[in-house]
């Protein structure tokens, strides 16, 4: 049986995450701010071995509790799914006056370095020794092309761009400093897609992107840590 | 003659660069926590020194305000890193956060609050002193806060580099190479009269096609 703890589950790509491993017999355990919140996560858990934990990433004594609550227990996929644009939450826009040149809102950028950038190395520190017993030994952290230096062109989304970016660098050096642990580590763009973040004018439906996803994270060896794979399976610059 | 401000230009590599700068010509505002401990680089003709914290934004604004002449380059050299570094397992979030702020957050303020000054000069140019520990493609274990703000700092290189093309300031990043400083100890294996004037060479040849790149000090271009 195959175990994955996924942040933001509640919701979009984590969501769809859950509603497409969890038929296949994957024990999964879903974290989101509000399970109270969360009926479409209650109902996958109604059905399936799914265990729904509330974790908001951004506050680090919730994870050392979630740790306590899972002990010693395997987790072969160790998914820091959990992200944010901006701390109020609304749909990605290029009409956004906010994070771009002349607004610097220093308390607002650091919000989003701690849920995007040092959450998932949190969990992970917290985690490792329960992926490094697990047979798949998996860290996933769910980046954006928005991230890529070599693929910007326009600025605009500082803050998320550069917690992205940061993100693909705890990942690259995590990859490095876990690799005698086996553990594989690899950061994935899900593409433009229609969630409450990307919007409905996004280029992609969940479904495409997740189902690309899933196939990659499926086929994962340790040849492939370090890397940072779009939905489609392509590499995407740094 | 043109006109440099530097920040963190009261050791190391900043007052060696405001060293070559004023001896070439340059007229140079440097910039450092505690203008009174800066006795070498008050000692230097043709500098001007400043008071500045680059992390409150309230002392930048005040600096932005206090000069009123045009800034042809803003070399935001001040920078930090940790000792000892933080590793996995025994993080420290709110340091990581500090280094942030210091790393990343600050030179992006600093090109916000002289945004004006750059606009109104001959040159237009915007060094970020990055490193190569910043860069994902070569990066290894270790010093993963570190690293994750210069990679950071990059981001911002680049996306500035593209935001503010239409008034033609130039944004790079430059490597400085492991220098002989207080940040880089003793056994490192480059001078910082070496460091600087590699850096002082970018500035002066920098122009649109420089824009958004990472540099060595040695003038090749490096990989994000």
């Amino acid at each position: 049986m195959t175990s994955m703890l996924i942040t933001g589950a509640n919701r979009g790509l984590g969501l769809d995450f859950v509603r497409r491993l969890a038929p296949e017999g994957w024990h999964i355990h879903a974290c989101c701010r509000n399970p109270g919140k969360a009926t479409d996560l209650q109902a996958l858990a109604d059905t399936h071995d799914v265990t729904i934990h509330a974790l908001d990433v951004a506050d680090f004594a919730q994870i050392d509790a979630l740790k306590k609550t899972l002990g010693d227990e395997p987790i072969d996929v160790l998914f820091n799914n959990a992200g944010i644009m901006e701390t109020i939450q609304r749909t990605l826009s290029l009409d956004h006056t906010n994070q771009m040149f002349d607004t610097l809102d220093e308390d607002e950028w650091m919000a989003v370095m701690r849920v995007n950038t040092m959450a998932p190395m949190r969990m992970c520190e917290v985690f490792v020794d329960n992926v490094a017993a697990s047979a798949r030994k998996q860290m996933l952290m769910m980046s954006s092309i928005v991230g890529s230096i070599g693929s910007n062109q326009t600025g605009r989304w500082y803050h998320y761009a550069t917690s992205k970016t940061a993100l693909n660098m705890v990942m690259r050096s995590l990859a490095a400093d876990l690799k005698d642990r086996g553990i594989t580590v690899m950061s994935l763009h899900p593409g433009w897609t229609q969630t409450d973040m990307g919007g409905p004018t996004a280029a992609l439906t969940i479904d495409e992107s997740v189902g690309g996803m899933v196939e990659v994270v499926k086929n994962l060896t340790p040849a492939d840590s370090g890397r940072f794979i779009a939905w489609n399976g392509e590499d995407v610059p740094w | 003659m043109p006109t440099i401000l530097i920040t963190g230009a009261n050791r190391g590599i900043g007052l060696e660069c405001a060293r070559q700068f004023a001896a070439d010509g340059w007229t140079v505002l440097g910039c450092c926590r505690k203008p009174d401990a800066a006795t070498e680089l008050a000692a230097i003709e043709g500098v001007t020194v400043h008071a500045l914290d680059v992390t409150d934004i309230a002392s930048v604004d005040r600096l932005a305000k206090t000069i009123s002449e045009p800034i042809d380059v803003l070399l935001n050299n001040a920078g930090q890193s940790l000792r000892p570094a933080l590793e996995f397992g025994s993080m420290d979030y709110g340091r990581w956060s500090d280094l942030f702020a210091v790393n990343t957050l600050a030179p992006f303020k600093m090109i916000e609050a002289f945004h004006d000054h750059l606009c109104r000069s001959d040159r237009k140019v915007v060094a970020n002193v990055s490193s190569i520990m910043g860069s994902i493609e070569d990066t290894g274990s270790g010093h993963v806060p570190y690293r994750s703000t210069k990679a950071a700092l990059n981001m911002v290189t680049k996306a500035l580099s593209g935001d503010l093309s239409s008034d033609n300031i130039i944004v790079f990043s430059i490597h400085p190479g492991w220098v002989r400083t207080d940040m880089g100890g003793p056994k490192a294996a480059v001078s910082p009269e070496d460091s600087a004037a590699g850096i002082k060479k970018a500035i002066e040849a920098a122009d649109a096609n420089a824009s958004g790149r990472f540099f060595n000090w040695t003038g090749e271009t490096l990989p994000w």
